[in-house]
């Protein structure tokens, strides 16, 4: 499952997307929106097309390199507001570590290649500033 | 010939739009049309170092060669994800 979504994410059905019986684990990641000093939420533009594409050919390194049997990735788009979750990874492998490496090196590649940028959304309309 | 030019984040808050068309010779390379743009908006230019540019929808040097109907995309450090 590879999806940029307006709508909250289902974690459980993002779970479900990767569960088969050859898999002895499978690692949940949720990155969720934290309160800082005034933010009331994030808003999260995404470059659609491209940000799909980098997603699955990610996707398909992460299952070679850490010989995963299925990995999901949902991240959101548009206002998520502090607490929310604005993108899970699952990773599901025969054994619980290359299912733990596996999700933090996918992580990590999100916010390094993947086309999406965030806005800090302020409770007063002049602090909005762009998060890295 | 004629290029999409897409813009996010920053970029689409300097120029006060999401993209537009560019119309040029055959021929143009991505670094002749990101002169182009910058000299449009010269706001950009401070940010042409840490620039990344895509090529329908996947990035690209900037001595490649566009063609019609080419989606260019301007974009910005990104930021998805969780801290």
């Amino acid at each position: 499952m590879i999806e940029v979504r307006r709508a909250r994410i289902d974690l459980e059905a993002v779970v479900d997307s990767v569960r088969r019986d050859d898999a002895g684990a499978i690692v949940l990641f949720v990155g969720t929106v934290r309160s800082d000093e005034r933010v009331k939420a994030l808003d999260y533009e995404v470059y659609r097309q491209m940000a799909i594409k980098s997603l699955t050919a990610l996707a398909e390194r992460a299952k070679d390199k850490f010989g995963l049997t299925d990995l999901s990735i949902v991240h959101r788009l548009g206002r998520v507001p502090v607490g929310g979750d604005s993108v899970a990874i699952a990773c599901a492998a025969v054994h619980r570590a290359e299912a733990f490496a596996a999700c933090a090196w996918v992580m990590d590649e999100v916010k390094r290649i993947v086309p999406i940028w965030k806005t800090e959304i302020a409770d007063h309309p002049s602090r909005v500033r762009r998060r890295r | 010939m004629r290029i999409q030019v897409r813009l996010f984040a920053t970029y689409r808050e300097i120029v006060g739009s999401r993209g537009f068309t560019w119309s040029s010779r055959d021929g143009l390379s991505l670094r002749e049309l990101v002169d182009g743009v910058v000299a449009k908006y010269p706001r950009l230019a401070d940010h042409r170092d840490t620039m990344l540019l895509a090529v329908n929808h996947d990035l690209a040097a900037s001595d490649r060669i566009l063609r019609d109907g080419d989606e260019v995309a301007l974009l910005p450090p990104v930021s998805g994800g969780a801290r």
